[in-house]
């Protein structure tokens, strides 16, 4: 599966294989997933529940280490990292967006945006989060508390913070699954616009065919494998 | 970015970073906290208040050392007066007050006679603060002599005990007194220890006019001494120059910077001992405190995972745990460490006249950095392993929408470092102890009691496991309740255990120590000591006491002389560090005696008896468990002062004695040829065989005063009396100790029980909603509990009946006595307290709507 011709590659698995649980509760997720994306792409990935879309997207991330397979991210060979250094390239290079936004409760807007600078040791931390945050239309909501904002605008907070570190990889698992289609529809806006200022390489897990139409390549997996990867308007048709 | 990073600015941003982190958190509030809060600030202030008060009566002791001991020196020689060069030696360097001091029998007329503390003093007492007396007409003038008697002040006690009222006369040995005045206070009452009649102050002539002083007669004579240089080089140079002077007077020498040291050791041995019960307030709250870290880390473990997935390492999510939880325990400790510095203030102010102590309540920072450092070392102690355990949260789950809790055990760095805090936190306990033998006993005890107890959880655990399934649906729910995942029965089990085993040793010990003292006084003990028979009068109170009591009463007298032990093995006592234990052995004279045959109440366990009518050198029995105190064997050369001569001996045998029948017994026992010819007095003690009737003793206790004027008659009851309402004041104090043990206990396992509130709603809902009564999920968790409670306690009970008996046993060497009803106290509270509690969060539980858990489930 690799990336179109010329240009760097942002996301580039080998062989990746990953089984999870122990004893007779072990299940062979990844089987020998080979994937590439070039730094830009926008790759959506689809499949049935259990086909092992959010666990491919948590080996990008370095979150799960295959048990097989190399896995190469923006130029970091993942499986030379130990756990503290894939905690720090992950606030460095990997920005996340997951479906139940998973803002920190106790802190506001601003702080939940700053939150990856400041672990990354940026002194201008809480100045770059207030950009992000204006950036994505919150720029009158810093001292909100996630409880007191809508799920659009979680989402939203959730977006800046994924960006702000201005990660190579974003990562975006079911984004608009909690949301409604109105509101849904405007992240997803967001989400691309900003990520094409941003330069930002996209996987997209989601259900969406509208959205997945909105991805220059599909991906899609089944069993654990990746059945195919196709232009968009092919992916679409089979997805409906 | 991790907890453990190398250089110092890294650590000191990570620090930062960290404490910033955490007091974002914190904004979210303290809910869950509660019983983390109450806990520690509970168990610092037992441990502050116990310290910062026992501290107090400490400075108190030390500032009014002189007023107690009555000059900056006191030599007090038992037997005889000093010598006309040692007092010349005490007049060159200071102003001396002489003191006699003996217990005699005071007789009002011809219908009442008791034992009276007698206290002869000189024109110059009190050297050092002020005797108060009613009416205040001064000490001079209520001793003067009035016509026909002697003045004599009394205790107001001694008035009620003969019926008689100021300005009416009293006769003790051949002279007569007048009460001229009670006494209201005595600035050196203290050091005279435990008194078992009340006292009479009189002149030092009327002592003598007396004739109660013959030779033998147990006197104390004292010298106090204001000396001119009372600096405290000053006051060592007399001390050094006293000895070296008169290196054989064998006197007891004691200065105002310690002046009452038995007291002094007695006051820190039991503010020690509250201490450890305090250390036991704060190592049960411990399990509250690592059960409310556990159970917030849990609720936490969402933001865990997403601080995670932005790029915190574990190590920098256990740093923003640890300063989190640091903080809060800081508010805990500081709380606690306030009202534990209050305490001194607190009790001054509200007991101060029930006081029978001197008591300077103020800020005590040792007290308080003890506690402070207990606080923190019980937190991290019990804190860390479940911080560990963040390290470890899982991101992946945020993607699956499951938050899945880590495994049990944590990194093995954060095991290291629980360990290193139990450690020091032992190393403290045990460190800071004066006696590092009982604070020894008390870690490895805890320590057991904790392994038994979680032990117990899983052996709970794992039989309910596999026991056939019942077939009461309510009863299998109870059953796999106890077993499930996350169940409560470690908590239950570990809070509630420790509290009740403290609590049935604490009351095991008390009972058995009022038993020792009262109820179970032995048959054969005997009703009456008396003191100071002349040997020449031994035959006619033989006969007396025979004529006047019942013919089975039993009559038992042995000769007492007194010796001091100037040395032990050829090394002088003075050079010598005994053990605690044995240290009164050899702190001054010593009543000794000499027998024919081994004493009743005695076995011989080393060497031999000496043979019928022994005619060889001088030999001692020595009596065997204060031989090993001081590392005697048979064979041992020892030199006894005895009558103003030296007598080398060497041990005979060592005997093994029954202290417990409260007969004659005594430590150093000779052959009758080693003091041939040398005066002595007799001691007898007289034993009735129904154990002695109120009417009949007393009434004795007057026919001997009449006929027998210089013999001192001790009834045994009293003596009892006086010792056990002291121990019931101690008792207070423990049972106080051991209620906030108890409190510390009930709020741990409350909070055990409210952290599992949230699994027992979704549990109720979904078994409602299958169809399941009220009533029958109320009976299902009451007897899970019930369960619980009953099996804890029956542990419990035997945990702290082992260590009861240890303590009783080889600690206050008495014999161990098991009484049931502490334990079935035990069992009742602990049952009780299970059920109530889990029923109360239980009847919330059931009082939730099925529709509105459900659709958020």
């Amino acid at each position: 599966m690799k990336p179109p011709r010329h240009q760097p590659v942002a996301v580039a698995m080998e062989g990746v294989d990953l089984s999870l649980g122990t004893g007779r509760a072990r299940v062979h997720i990844l089987k020998q997933v080979s994937l590439q994306i070039a730094a830009g792409e926008a790759v959506g990935l689809v499949g049935p529940s259990g086909s092992g879309k959010s666990t491919l997207l948590m080996v990008m991330a370095g979150l799960e280490r295959p048990d097989a397979g190399r896995v190469r991210i923006a130029g970091e060979e993942l499986g030379r990292l130990d756990e503290d250094a894939l905690a720090r390239f992950r606030g460095r290079a990997v920005g996340i967006v997951f479906q139940s936004f998973h803002l920190i409760p106790t802190m506001t807007a601003l702080e939940n945006v700053a939150v990856p600078l400041e672990l990354a040791g940026r002194s201008d931390a809480l100045a770059r989060a207030r950009h992000e945050l204006e950036s994505v239309g919150l720029g009158d909501r810093f001292g909100h508390y996630p409880a007191q904002l809508s799920g659009g605008e979680q989402q939203r907070v959730a977006l800046a913070r994924a960006l702000a570190p201005m990660p190579a990889l974003l990562i975006a698992d079911e984004p608009t699954g909690n949301l409604d289609e109105a509101t849904g529809k405007e992240i997803m806006d967001l989400l691309f616009a900003k990520r094409a200022e941003h330069k930002s390489t996209l996987v997209l897990v989601t259900h969406d065919a509208n959205l997945v139409n909105r991805c220059g390549r599909i991906v899609r997996m089944r069993s654990g494998q990746i059945e195919e990867a196709a232009a968009p308007s092919v992916a679409v048709a089979r997805l409906r | 970015m991790t907890a453990f990073a190398s250089t110092p600015s890294v650590l000191a941003e990570n620090l930062a970073l960290a404490l910033k982190l955490a007091v974002r958190e914190l904004r979210g509030g303290v809910r869950g906290f509660g019983v983390f809060l109450a806990c520690l600030a509970l168990g610092v202030a037992a441990i502050s208040g116990v310290g910062s008060v026992s501290r107090a009566l400490s400075d108190g002791l030390a500032r009014q050392g002189g007023v107690i001991l009555g000059g900056d020196v006191a030599l007090s020689l038992i037997h005889r007066e000093a010598t006309a060069a040692e007092l010349n030696f005490m007049e060159e360097r200071g102003r001396v007050a002489i003191v006699g001091t003996m217990r005699a029998m005071a007789r009002a007329g011809d219908n009442n006679a008791t034992l009276v503390e007698l206290k002869a003093v000189d024109a110059s007492y009190p050297l050092a603060g002020e005797i108060k007396l009613d009416p205040p007409e001064g000490l001079v003038t209520s001793l003067a002599a009035p016509v026909g008697a002697y003045g004599a002040a009394a205790d107001p006690a001694l008035l009620a005990r003969l019926g008689i009222a100021a300005g009416d006369r009293i006769k003790i040995g051949d002279a007569t007194f007048e009460i001229t005045a009670t006494i209201a206070s005595e600035p050196d009452k203290l050091a005279q220890g435990i008194g078992f009649g009340p006292r009479l102050i009189v002149a030092s002539g009327a002592l003598r006019a007396t004739n109660l002083l013959q030779p033998g007669s147990l006197v104390r004579w004292t010298y106090r001494v204001k000396l001119d240089d009372a600096s405290a080089r000053g006051l060592a140079e007399f001390v050094r120059e006293t000895r070296r002077r008169f290196p054989d007077a064998g006197w007891e020498i004691r200065t105002r910077t310690g002046a009452s040291p038995q007291l002094e050791r007695n006051v820190r041995r039991f503010s020690e001992f509250l201490t450890l019960v305090g250390l036991t307030a704060l190592l049960i709250g411990g399990v509250g405190v690592a059960n409310a870290v556990k159970h917030y880390l849990d609720r936490k473990s969402a933001t865990i995972a997403t601080l995670k997935a932005m790029g915190a390492t574990g190590g920098t999510v256990f740093s923003i745990y640890l300063a989190e939880v640091g903080l809060l325990a800081l508010i805990g400790i500081g709380i606690g460490l306030l009202a534990g510095a209050a305490l001194p203030f607190a009790v001054f102010y509200g007991f101060e006249a029930l006081l029978p102590l001197p008591f300077s309540p103020s800020i005590q920072p040792g007290a308080l950095l003890l506690a402070l450092l207990y606080g923190t070392l019980i937190t991290l102690a019990f804190v860390l392993w479940p911080l560990g355990r963040a390290h470890d949260v899982a991101v992946a789950a945020l993607f699956r929408d499951r938050i899945e809790p880590p495994g049990n055990w944590p990194r093995r760095r954060y095991v290291a470092l629980t360990v290193i805090a139990i450690a020091a936190l032992a190393g403290l306990a045990i460190g800071v102890a004066e006696d590092r033998k009982i604070a020894l006993i008390y870690v490895v005890a805890s320590a057991a009691v904790f392994v038994v107890l979680r032990l117990l959880a899983a052996a709970i655990m794992a039989v309910s496991r596999r026991v056939p399934r019942p077939r009461s649906t309510t009863l299998r729910l109870a059953l796999s309740n106890i077993y499930r995942p996350g169940a409560l029965t470690p908590s239950v089990v570990l809070s509630l255990g420790l509290g009740l085993s403290l609590l049935v040793t604490l009351a095991l010990i008390e009972g058995n120590l009022r038993r020792q003292l009262t109820s179970t006084l032995p048959k054969q003990a005997p009703s009456f000591f008396f003191l100071d028979i002349a040997s020449a009068e031994a035959e006619r109170f033989n006969a007396f006491v025979r004529g006047h009591s019942p013919t089975d009463a039993r009559l038992d007298e042995v000769p007492m002389l007194r010796g001091r032990i100037v040395s032990l093995k050829g090394v002088p006592v003075e050079e010598i560090k005994p053990d605690p234990e044995a240290a009164w052995v050899l702190q001054s004279d010593r009543g000794i005696t000499f027998a024919e045959d081994v004493p009743e109440g005695s076995a011989i366990v080393e060497g031999a008896w000496w043979p019928k009518d022994y005619d060889g050198p001088p030999a001692v029995s020595f009596e065997k468990r204060t031989a090993d105190l001081l590392k005697l064997k048979v064979g041992d050369p020892i030199v006894v002062n005895v009558l103003g001569r030296n007598v080398e001996t060497t041990i005979a045998n060592l005997r093994r004695v029954d202290w417990e029948n409260l007969g004659i017994n005594f430590v150093m026992l000779f052959p009758p040829n080693t003091f041939h010819g040398a005066p002595y007095t007799l001691l007898a003690t007289l034993t009735y065989p129904d154990g002695g009737k109120p009417d009949t003793e007393l009434k004795l206790i007057k026919e001997i005063a009449l006929a027998f004027p210089a013999v001192t008659t001790v009834r045994v009851k009293e003596a009892l009396d006086a010792i056990n309402s002291i121990v019931a004041d101690l008792a207070v104090a423990v049972r106080a100790a051991a209620g906030i043990t108890l409190i510390a206990s009930i709020l741990v396992l409350a909070g055990a029980l409210a952290a599992g509130h949230h699994t027992r709603v979704y549990d109720a809902v979904i078994l409602k909603t299958l169809g399941a009564t009220r009533g029958r999920l109320v009976l299902a968790y009451g007897l899970e509990y019930a369960i619980l409670g009953s099996i804890t306690a029956m542990i419990a009970t035997a945990a702290g009946a082992a260590a009861g008996a240890y303590v009783v046993k080889e600690v206050m060497h008495f014999r161990f006595v098991f009484t049931p009803s502490a334990a079935l106290i035990a069992a009742g509270v602990s049952v009780f307290f299970t059920v109530a509690f889990g029923l109360v969060g239980t009847w919330r539980a059931l009082g939730q709507k099925p529709a509105s858990v459900l659709r958020n489930l």
